[in-house]
């Protein structure tokens, strides 16, 4: 017969051992099961030795394991207690986690409404949190594919560097280990008879993948000798490319037809790697001319082992020094002056930073104020349980067993909220990217399994801090009081304060929200009010890619076509083309110099290719003279005499002072051949939105030397059409015209001009969601605590207007109660949102971020949402029958 | 009410109840089972299947808190005699006519 074991002797059992066993073994057995252990191990030393002993009881131990687990859950599920156990009950702690999940599961199940209000209001908070998390990690965090990232970077004054500059540095520029130049390059593939594609790509110096750092998966990338003059044309392509090539590895050395030249494939890259975009698909040799003073190159660098970013001030002072002694600038375009470099990183998705920031900030807040909201119905649903909590409390559970069931109940609500969620978040995931228009940044953020463990993670940790609340009120209060106040109705505070807390946060919260959007109507309002010069209802864009081996002539020609195959479709007013975009901030300035004034000093203004139409069909308006007209465009390169061109009205102001520019000339931008000026129209936003307009020089397409490769075919619909219900027509006859065009894009110029507003305009649509989610919860969350209170104090509602008192007053009174809690909310919420609206800073536009218009009209809807929410419990407090409530009691 | 047929593992922990009489805890049942067929038995295992076992009524468990310290004592329900005896007949039935020699 064994003997309890003294607890020196029990040490002997492995502690492990023992920890196991007591942990899968239920409290009344506990004791047992391990004295009878330690006598039998204690047996087996005597007799076997200790070795034989330890082998015995962890052979025990591991073949135990499984039945136990399997016990505790088969108890858990089926809330089995032996007959014996009765006085001492209580499982391992899977067995209660088991137990406490079903109960929680039950009370979840008998108030549906409850339940799926809190499951779908956390799983908005998550999704939405999650999936904007994931977007900004793969787009703001993931590693770049450069060696080093870190350690390269872009010089300032981006797409305007010249091959000169380039070449008088070359191999020296101080601080560098090595700098490459680059400019776009979007290039025709013509693949058999298929209608050519455009492929996005850049035109680089050799060194541009040294200076990243990156080899190619397969065959080479650029040799010292590629960017020579007259060497044979290679390309590099990206992995998608060398895919829809067909994925065959000898591709290497295959000659494709890209923008109109046979080029030898020479290598491919690795999956994933990018440069300077995530669409870049080719990237091919510039050959060096070290004349050309077209500036039209960004400086990629490698910084000299040992440099950092912030340590570059000395070599470019070197730098700018150098330039400014060998260069002659204009005084805006002077690069010596305000000199940067900026880590690859943080040129290419700084920007997007602000808009991706704000998303998340929006998103954070509808999660905690899901949480809060959940926390309160939670409250709520404990004060409603008192006397239920007060006699489990009575029969012996203790309040940590009752903290772990309202914990359970949170966790089985947040996970099942972090599961919705984690739905919502793959739904949302692409429409998000899309809807914060991050172009092809877009493409790096990858919906992966991280997005949902973050999502779980979120619902997890919501779980806890919801928890908290009703656990706090549970503590503080005395549980077993309640039995005796809760049959006489009397008023108790407990709860409804802690409930009306998270309510005032509840409404602080929404009004960060609200009062966010404000200033983003208000800005958008405002960038909106901008007149851009130009008529953008109504025209819609295909852009052309020509190939490039056509002939300038032969271009114009195509260009022509194309222009004449666009008009004539129905409901096409008018068609036109340029070379470069309004609204889209794009450069290309040329010099100007005008006939009879040899002093002026040099300067440049943007030069825009067009061919007749144009202004017409952009809605530019004609202020002085003509329009360009169909036999402008039959310039004769032979005759010395000149073109024609149109300036804006901010040229004239420049360079005509007090004077009438008509029939003056000017060279018309890429010759130093001066065109008559025949016209003067309306400043047109043809670089920013904001900012000042541009002196402007419209010249025929033909007044240029060469003719570009990407053309922007322009075209007015007729009435109320829709110009982007056209786009696929004119993309057919763009292909039926010329198959070797490849088409870039198709848009409108009003998307161009929404673009254009920024990144205010594309986060209005999701914090205005936002926005109305958070008043919904807000009203949510006034509604239920002061339902909760009318509840309460019913049979006072019920002596009182049976002593006379008009319902008209419990009415103001629970409506008055309503609104003073969301005055508190709105009051804490201000000055947190004076506090944190200098972060908006770059997001609003000739607003203060403490706009009162906006603030104002936030605290207005609050308040008015708050009035509303409250009056439904008050009109039913002010309907209470005194002979009704009084029986019940 | 069909009777209850027990699994290879139910009729031994039963039977080792049966034959540790009034000293039926888990950790003798255990050493009744080990000691009878010769071969290693884990605690965890006997107490998961006599509790199986209590749910189905065939055993009934009570606290005995005498000298030897508290323990869950076991003893065979009617129902659980029962059932051994029918668990019992049916292998019987199954064996009669089996000859193990004959070759097939």
């Amino acid at each position: 017969m064994p003997n309890s074991p003294t607890s020196s002797e029990r040490s002997s059992l492995p502690s492990i051992a023992a920890a196991v066993v007591r942990a899968l073994t239920p409290r009344a057995e506990r004791e047992e099961v391990l004295s009878e252990l330690t006598v039998e191990f204690r047996e087996r030393v005597a007799c076997d030795g200790s070795a034989s002993a330890r082998l015995w009881i962890w052979r025990q131990c591991a073949q135990s394991v499984p039945h136990l687990v399997r016990r505790s859950v088969w108890r858990g599920t089926t809330g089995f207690e032996p007959q014996s156990s009765r006085m001492n009950p209580g499982g391992p702690a899977l067995e209660q986690w088991i137990m406490d999940g079903r109960h929680a599961f039950r009370r979840l199940t008998r108030r549906p409404r409850y339940a799926l209000l809190s499951i779908l209001t956390l799983a908005l908070g998550i999704g939405g949190t999650s999936a904007v998390f994931g977007i900004a990690r793969g787009v703001l965090f993931d590693p770049l594919p450069y060696k080093n990232a870190e350690g390269v970077a872009l010089f300032w004054q981006q797409y305007s560097w010249t091959q000169k500059e380039f070449a008088f540095f070359r191999g020296a520029f101080p601080g560098f280990s090595s700098v490459a130049q680059y400019t776009d390059y979007d290039a025709t593939l013509e693949l058999g008879d298929a209608p050519a594609q455009l492929v996005p790509g850049i035109s680089a110096s050799s060194e541009l993948f040294a200076v990243l750092g990156a080899q190619a998966a397969m065959g080479r990338t650029f040799n010292a000798t590629d960017d020579v003059r007259g060497a044979a044309a290679v390309a590099v392509i990206s992995h998608s490319l060398w895919v829809e090539l067909g994925g065959d590895p000898s591709v290497l050395g295959r000659r494709i037809q890209l923008g109109g030249k046979p080029t030898t494939i020479v290598g491919v890259m690795p999956k994933g790697f990018w440069f300077p975009a995530p669409t870049t698909r080719v990237w091919i040799p510039e050959q060096l001319d070290p004349t050309e003073q077209n500036g039209k190159f960004t400086l990629v660098g490698r910084l000299a082992s040992g440099n950092t970013i912030d340590r570059m001030a000395a070599p470019l002072a070197q730098l700018t020094a150098a330039l400014g002694k060998n260069f002659q600038y204009t005084p805006q375009f002077d690069k010596s002056k305000n000199a940067w470099v900026k880590s690859v990183r943080e040129s290419f998705v700084g920007p997007l930073r602000p808009t991706l920031y704000a998303t998340f900030a929006a998103m954070a807040m509808i999660l905690l104020i899901a949480c809060a909201n959940v926390a309160a119905l939670m409250l709520g649903q404990v004060e409603g349980r008192s006397s239920e909590l007060a006699v489990r409390s009575a029969l012996g559970a203790t309040q940590g067993r009752i903290s772990m069931q309202l914990l359970s109940e949170a966790l089985l609500l947040g996970g099942l909220a972090g599961a919705v969620g984690g739905v919502i978040a793959a739904i949302s995931f692409r429409w998000l990217i899309a809807a914060l228009a991050l172009g092809e940044w877009g493409n790096n953020a990858v919906l992966d399994w991280r997005v949902f463990a973050i999502a779980m993670f979120a619902a997890i940790v919501c779980s806890v801090v919801i928890s908290l609340a009703p656990t706090f009120s549970l503590w503080r209060g005395r549980l077993r009081d309640v039995i005796g106040s809760s049959r006489t109705g009397g008023v108790r505070g407990r709860g409804i304060r802690l409930e009306s807390a998270l309510v005032v946060v509840e409404v602080a919260l929404a009004v960060l929200v609200t009062a966010g959007a404000g200033l983003l109507v208000r800005s958008v309002d405002k960038l909106y009010a901008i007149n851009p010069g130009l008529e953008t209802k109504g025209v819609g864009v295909l852009s052309v890619v020509l190939p490039s081996d056509l002939s300038d002539v032969r271009r114009a020609q195509v260009t022509g076509q194309l222009i004449d195959a666009v008009r004539v479709l129905p409901g096409v007013k008018n068609a036109a083309t340029v070379q470069m975009l309004p609204l889209r901030a794009s450069a290309w300035n040329a010099g100007i110099v005008v006939e009879g004034k040899p002093d002026l000093p040099g300067s440049t203004t943007l030069v825009r290719l067009v061919s007749d139409g144009y202004l017409e069909t952009m809605g530019i308006a004609l202020r002085q003279g003509r329009l360009l007209s169909a036999a402008d465009m039959m310039y004769d390169f032979a005759d010395s005499s000149g073109g024609v061109v149109v300036i804006n009205e901010s040229l004239a102001k420049k360079y005509f002072p007090g004077e009438n520019p008509l029939g003056r000339r000017v060279n018309s931008g890429f010759s130093r051949k001066f065109a008559r000026i025949v016209g003067v129209v309306g400043d047109a936003a043809e670089g920013e939105l904001r900012g000042p307009m541009a002196p402007v020089r419209y010249a025929p397409l033909v007044e240029a030397p060469f003719v570009n490769s990407t053309q922007h075919i322009v075209f007015k619909v007729k009435g109320d059409l829709r110009p982007s219900a056209l786009l696929a027509s004119a993309r057919a006859a763009v292909h039926a015209t010329q198959p070797r065009v490849a088409i870039q894009e198709g848009t409108t110029m009003d998307q161009v001009l929404a673009r254009s507003v920024g990144p205010a305009r594309q986060l209005l649509t999701i914090v205005a969601l936002l926005t109305a989610l958070a008043l919904f919860l807000g009203a949510i969350g006034i509604y239920g605590v002061m339902s909760h209170f009318v509840a309460r104090r019913q049979r006072d509602w019920g002596i009182r207007i049976a002593l006379g008192l008009r319902p008209v007053r419990v009415l103001s009174g629970v409506v008055g109660r309503g609104t003073r809690l969301v005055a508190v909310g709105v009051v804490c919420g201000l000055v947190a949102f004076v506090l944190l609206a200098h972060l908006m800073r770059s997001l609003v536009y000739e607003i203060q971020t403490t706009d009162p218009l906006a603030i104002g009209a936030s605290i207005i809807v609050l308040l008015l949402v708050g009035v509303a929410a409250a009056m439904i419990p008050a009109l039913r407090a002010s309907r209470t029958d005194p002979a009704i409530v009084l029986r019940e009691q | 009410m069909s009777e209850e047929t027990l699994g290879a593992f139910e009729e031994q922990v039963m039977l080792a109840v049966l034959h540790a009489g009034d000293d039926a805890f888990g950790m003798s049942v255990r050493r009744q089972i080990e000691a009878r067929t010769d071969r290693d038995v884990a605690i965890g295992a006997v107490y998961a299947t006599l509790d199986r076992l209590e749910a189905k009524k065939l055993v009934a468990s009570t606290r005995d808190t005498s000298s030897t310290g508290s323990r869950r004592v076991f003893r065979a329900t009617a129902s659980g005699r029962r059932a051994l005896a029918h668990t019992r007949e049916v292998r019987d039935r199954l064996w009669r006519g089996v000859d193990l020699a004959a070759r097939t």
